[in-house]
């Protein structure tokens, strides 16, 4: 499978590239609604939660920076060597 | 033709002897071959072989062997050395196929660390039931059946212990599966590999339950599947059946002048302890003219108790009290082996699936040869 | 390399396509085969393949011949046991390149041919291979016997 092919897990399935390309131009201006959301992993409580680009890096609860995204939920395959 | 000469056992043990000098090593290669000493028969004989080939055990476990093979070449010796490392199938993790990984180790090394784990279980299962894993016409990796794959799982989830103290600071105690440990790793049995793998001590297991795998924290989760392939140390090191294998030459040592009194006790401190023992010398010694031990009687003497203890530090060449009265060597064809095993063997087992791995080497040669001339 | 794979069951097809190695997938029952007999070749090792052939320039004489898919395990061997032929008057070994998997012998013969000091060569280290392994067992045994009593 080629790295192509690899989808990035997002919590709601509005990857749309279209919406991507359009954000673009509109990068740090009042567009910034549109865009995939992704989900996050807080580094410090743990909360699962979405956001989106231009959104400020930070836990909607409690305020770390730290996010970590989420681990693909496919399965990935190794040579033990 | 003349008859063949016989060297004399002087010659013999000249010729079968090393010499180890302070600085350099000489007499090193063998010249027991056929033309090299005018007049004497050098040739192969079975018969000779087997009147001069002798095995002697030191020390037998199922996990550790030492035992000497005399009378045989260095040859065959590493030979058989070089496949005891990396000629004997042993049965290894070889892919993983990782579903979650949340703890702080990477996938990778996660991987690497299973690969080398070493397993056991029922040895005709694993000698006789299970087969290579062949390679597709493509060269890719064939399919898996039951008779050429071992299934396993590792599934643990780190969750707090509501029972620990609440001043608690050991993670083992505080946590439930804070140490992910190879105990953890379960038999999957596919098809006749129930039968087979089924006693307890006949079950896929690792040698040693202890061995650290990960450490995890309250919320990360292992899970994985895991296939276990017969393979050769030449392939991965995971494969090779030995921790260690390996030989060393019979240390000789030599006194050709009396070491005497004070100089004797020094002469033993130069070897590793038990190599040299101190005796009194005896009134016939004292009485014998030319001994050196003349008007001697009664004073401590150095002598020779078991050189294969010694490590050959050469230490006592560094004193000049001892020049010229000490010659240290090594006999040229008496190999002390030492065998640890990984667990899937027996120690004692190894050799002799390496005697019989050269064998079958040279029997396919042999038809290969027969099939090259045709 | 570790390639990332797919769970679905149309993962074969798509790596096939990528060019990626085939690799097995998880280890649905389905996929795992029992196959409830054994394939028919017996000899765990493909010996189909022709893995001795005779280097070009060789008489009867003297000859050298390359060995694929072996090393100094065998080669070194080999050589002592055929330099213990009286009728051989060179024998010599080498690893031309350490990342080919080839090993070279060279036969020079007083009398007789080098394919024949070759061929006993082989034999001879199969002898002494069977009575290494008879003498090894038997003291084994005797060593097993005295740590008991």
């Amino acid at each position: 499978m080629s790295r192509e092919a690899y989808q990035v897990p997002t919590g709601s399935q509005a990857a749309n590239p279209a919406a991507v390309g359009k954000s673009f131009d509109a990068y740090g201006g009042g567009a910034a609604e549109v865009g995939p959301q992704m989900q996050y992993l807080c580094g410090d409580c743990g909360l699962k939660f979405q956001m989106r680009r231009g959104d400020a890096i930070r836990c909607k609860e409690c305020g770390c920076r730290i996010l970590y995204k989420e681990r693909t939920k496919r399965m990935v395959q190794f040579e033990a060597r | 033709m003349a008859p063949f000469v016989k060297p004399s056992e002087a010659e013999l043990e000249r010729r079968r002897t090393i010499q180890i000098n302070d600085e350099t090593v000489t007499n090193i290669s063998s010249t027991d071959f056929p033309g090299h000493y005018p007049g004497e028969d050098n040739s192969w004989s079975f018969e000779t072989f087997k009147n001069t080939f002798r095995v002697e055990h030191h020390y037998l476990t199922p996990a550790e062997s030492s035992f000497s093979l005399i009378g045989a070449d260095a040859a065959i010796a590493n030979a058989l050395r070089r496949i005891l490392i990396s000629e004997i199938p042993t049965l290894a993790i070889e892919t993983v196929y990782v579903y979650n990984n949340t703890s702080v180790i990477q996938d990778e090394v996660l991987c690497h660390r299973l690969g080398l784990i070493p397993f056991t279980g029922s040895k005709k299962g694993i000698r006789e039931f299970l087969r290579w894993r062949r390679k597709a016409e493509d060269g890719t990796p064939g399919p898996v059946y039951d008779y050429n794959t071992v299934q396993l799982r590792l599934q643990v989830e780190c969750t707090r212990n509501p029972s620990a103290a609440p001043d608690e600071r050991e993670p083992t105690k505080l946590y439930h599966h804070a140490h992910v440990y190879a105990r953890d790793i379960e038999f999957v049995p596919a098809g006749r590999q129930a039968d087979l793998f089924q006693a307890p001590e006949d079950i896929i297991r690792p040698v040693n339950p202890d061995i650290l795998v990960a450490k995890l924290r309250p919320g990360q989760v292992i899970d994985l599947q895991m296939h276990m392939h017969k393979g050769v140390g030449a392939d991965h090191a995971k494969f090779s059946p030995v921790a260690t294998a390996s030989y060393r030459l019979l240390p000789t040592i030599t006194i050709t002048r009396p070491i005497l009194g004070r100089d004797a006790d020094k002469f033993a401190r130069c070897f590793p302890r038990g190599v040299i023992a101190l005796e009194r010398v005896s009134a016939a010694e004292a009485n014998t003219p030319g001994s050196g031990y003349e008007g001697h009687e009664g004073e401590k003497k150095a002598v020779v108790a078991d050189p294969m203890k010694d490590t050959v530090s050469r230490e006592c060449l560094r004193h000049p009290e001892f020049e010229g009265k000490v010659k240290l060597g090594r006999r040229r064809d008496h190999f002390i082996f030492s065998i640890e095993s990984t667990g899937q063997w027996d120690s004692d087992e190894l050799l002799l699936e390496a005697i019989k791995t050269m064998k079958k080497k040279c029997e396919r040669l042999e038809k290969q040869v027969i099939n090259m001339v045709r | 390399m570790p390639g990332r794979t797919d769970e679905e069951t149309n993962a074969d097809v798509r790596m096939e396509e990528d060019g990626a190695p085939t690799s097995h997938q998880p280890d649905n029952e389905e996929e795992f085969e029992d196959a409830q007999q054994f394939p028919e070749e017996e000899d765990e090792e493909d010996d189909s393949e022709q893995r001795v052939r005779i280097l070009p320039g060789s008489t009867d004489s003297a000859a050298s011949f390359e060995f694929r898919n072996e090393n100094h395990t065998l080669g070194n061997a080999l050589r002592y046991i055929i330099m213990k032929n009286p009728d051989v008057e060179f024998c010599a070994y080498s690893i031309p390149h350490p990342s080919e998997p080839l090993m070279n012998l060279r036969i020079q013969t007083y009398d007789g041919t080098a394919v024949a000091a070759l061929s006993k060569g082989l034999k001879d280290l199969q002898d002494m291979c069977d009575h290494m392994f008879e003498e090894f067992s038997r003291t084994r045994d005797a060593f097993l016997n005295e740590m008991r009593d």
